[in-house]
């Protein structure tokens, strides 16, 4: 069969390398949503860590949070040892 | 499960194979289940396919895709049923704590299907002969080709079955996956029946290729079954 | 020796490919049968090769769960499976696009790896339902190896079975004009399935990487909150990986 003409062939290749295109770039925005989620929950927990009362503390009000300041810094070295030892 | 053979202390592979084999043969006697539920639907299939085509004779390539659809969506009706005693009744813990292989479930559950299959074949194939051909001399041929065909859907159909028997939607998921999977025994089926069922008599043009890939697709299968189903069975 | 880093996984993969395309629109010569439209070739096919290549290197890394019983491998196995998807997608789009500039129409079935490949997709896009409906996470995983082996060992078969189908007497659309192809479109061609194959191993270790990062959180959540915490994000079907792993495969 004849080929198409450069113009409207053109239009077919354009078409179907801005489909692979795309399809890279929706992937990249999916897992770019996911990294700032990441990102945003390791802000909350960092601020959890220090002990530092951010805006939206998660789940746990702000009077325990006081109390639990101490509590919590030792919980989390008790935790990732114990942890890292059932992983070993 | 008493061993078949007095000689060995512990029950074979083999003896415990045709000890499931013969429970479930007799369950599928006793409650009738699967084999009328599929001559029905596949004698009806036929009819619709009459009504659907708008045709009351079929040969070559028409008359092999409507056969073989039918039969193996009618497969599909027992494979969904396969393992759903075992599941309900607790025939896999007893498999895992009997002293045998895996793979006598496997073998049990495949020869089972391939059994139904051929009973449902001995209703279908008459009745399709029956409504739509014009001659008959293609069926003799055209059942071994029914044969390597259930040995195919068998091999796949045991292994989907088992893992759809301990899901959530497991009557779904069997066709939409076992489906896919079933493509190229179609393939080579209607390969083969379209020219057995040629419309001057069988013809058997290039049958021996098709053979061929049905064999070597049974036997594939049949080795990945055996590969993996010891971790199919693991709690 | 040494394990590229993702970063200069991914910069290999920019390179290469780049260079492909180059390649392709400055360098490979127009076909003589096709035409322009045959460009669409060095999309197509690498991308095909890729994703076969992909779901095979799932069946592989799902035989290695099942025998070290080793969870990471499920999580390659289910990523590399969820890459090779993805670029099913792609190949499936660009050959539509190419039946329909050679034949007008959008879909053929004269061509039997795009028929093939039409099958294998279907089969594997039910590989999320699977997992879907296994609620037992151990067991999820399980299952889900052992359809990944024996969706790995169909693929050949699968391709072998509608290539035979195949009747000899429609020409096959995606052939060149002399069967073979020339130096330079070689040259062109394994560039560019060079640079896709990079660019799949940049995208299953990205994936990769994000999800250990997901499980760390998980963990220094669980570690902060106590065990009241219960992980409500993370989908149900997406493995989790191990806490064992905390460096990108």
């Amino acid at each position: 069969m004849p080929a198409l003409p450069l113009d409207e062939a053109g239009k077919y290749v354009a078409g179907a390398y801005l489909v692979f295109l795309t399809l890279v770039l929706i992937y990249v925005a999916i897992m770019a949503a996911k990294v700032a989620r990441i990102q945003r929950e390791l802000g909350e927990l960092a601020d959890l860590a220090e002990g530092r009362p951010d805006d939206n503390p998660p789940g746990a009000d702000a009077g325990a949070q006081e109390n639990a300041r101490g509590e919590a810094e030792g919980k989390v070295l008790e935790r990732e040892r114990s942890s890292r030892e059932e992983l070993v | 499960m008493t061993p078949e053979s007095p000689q060995s202390r512990r029950p074979s592979s083999l003896g415990a194979l045709r000890a499931i084999l013969a429970k479930d043969l007799r369950v599928e006697l006793r409650t009738l289940q699967s084999v009328p539920a599929m001559a029905l639907f596949a004698v009806t299939t036929f009819v619709l396919f009459r009504y659907g085509l708008d045709r009351e004779s079929l040969s070559g390539g028409l008359a092999a895709g409507v056969l073989l659809a039918t039969v193996l969506f009618a497969a599909i009706l027992a494979v969904n049923r396969l393992f759903v005693a075992e599941r309900d009744e607790g025939g896999f813990d007893a498999i895992r704590l009997a002293p045998v292989d895996g793979t006598a479930l496997l073998g049990a559950k495949a020869a089972a299907l391939v059994i139904y299959l051929l009973l449902l074949e001995a209703i279908a194939v008459p009745a399709f002969g029956l409504f739509f051909l014009d001659t008959w001399s293609g069926i003799p041929p055209l059942l071994g080709v029914l044969l390597l065909t259930d040995l195919g859907l068998a091999a796949t159909g045991v292994l989907i079955s088992s893992i759809a028997a301990n899901s959530r939607a497991r009557d779904l998921l069997v066709p939409l996956v076992l489906l896919p999977l079933l493509v190229p025994v179609m393939i080579a089926a209607a390969g083969a029946s379209q020219e057995l069922l040629a419309a001057g008599g069988p013809s058997y043009d290039g049958v021996a290729k098709w053979l061929a890939v049905l064999t070597f697709y049974d036997l594939t299968f049949a080795a990945v079954g055996f590969a993996v189903y010891d971790y199919l069975l693991e709690d | 020796m040494k394990v590229p880093s993702l970063r200069d996984n991914a910069i290999a993969a920019a390179l290469v490919l780049c260079a492909g395309f180059a390649l392709v629109f400055f360098y490979a010569p127009l076909d003589a049968d096709q035409g322009f439209i045959q460009k669409i070739f060095y999309l197509h096919v690498p991308l095909a090769i890729c994703s076969l290549a992909g779901f095979v290197i799932g069946g592989i890394f799902a035989i290695a769960h099942l025998r070290t019983d080793k969870a990471i491998y499920d999580v390659r196995s289910y990523v590399a499976i969820h890459l090779s998807v993805i670029f099913g997608v792609g190949v499936l789009i660009t050959g539509s696009i190419w039946a329909h500039a050679s034949w007008g129409k959008w879909w053929v079935w004269d061509e039997p790896t795009l028929v093939s490949f039409l099958i294998v997709f279907l089969l594997y896009a039910t590989y999320y339902p699977l997992r879907y409906a296994i609620e037992d996470r151990d067991r999820q995983a399980r299952y889900a190896s052992v359809f990944a082996i024996t969706a790995g060992a169909f693929v050949p078969l699968n391709f072998v079975a509608v290539r035979m189908a195949q009747s000899l007497v429609h020409p096959r659309v995606f052939a060149t004009a002399n069967g073979g192809l020339p130096g330079s479109m070689m040259l062109t061609f394994l560039v560019c399935l060079a640079g896709m194959a990079l660019l799949w191993i940049a995208l299953v270790r990205f994936e990769l990487a994000a999800k250990a990062a997901s499980a760390s959180l998980s963990r220094l959540r669980r570690a902060l909150e106590g065990e009241e915490y219960a992980p409500q994000s993370g989908s149900r079907i997406a493995p989790r990986v191990p806490s064992s792993a905390t460096s990108p495969s």
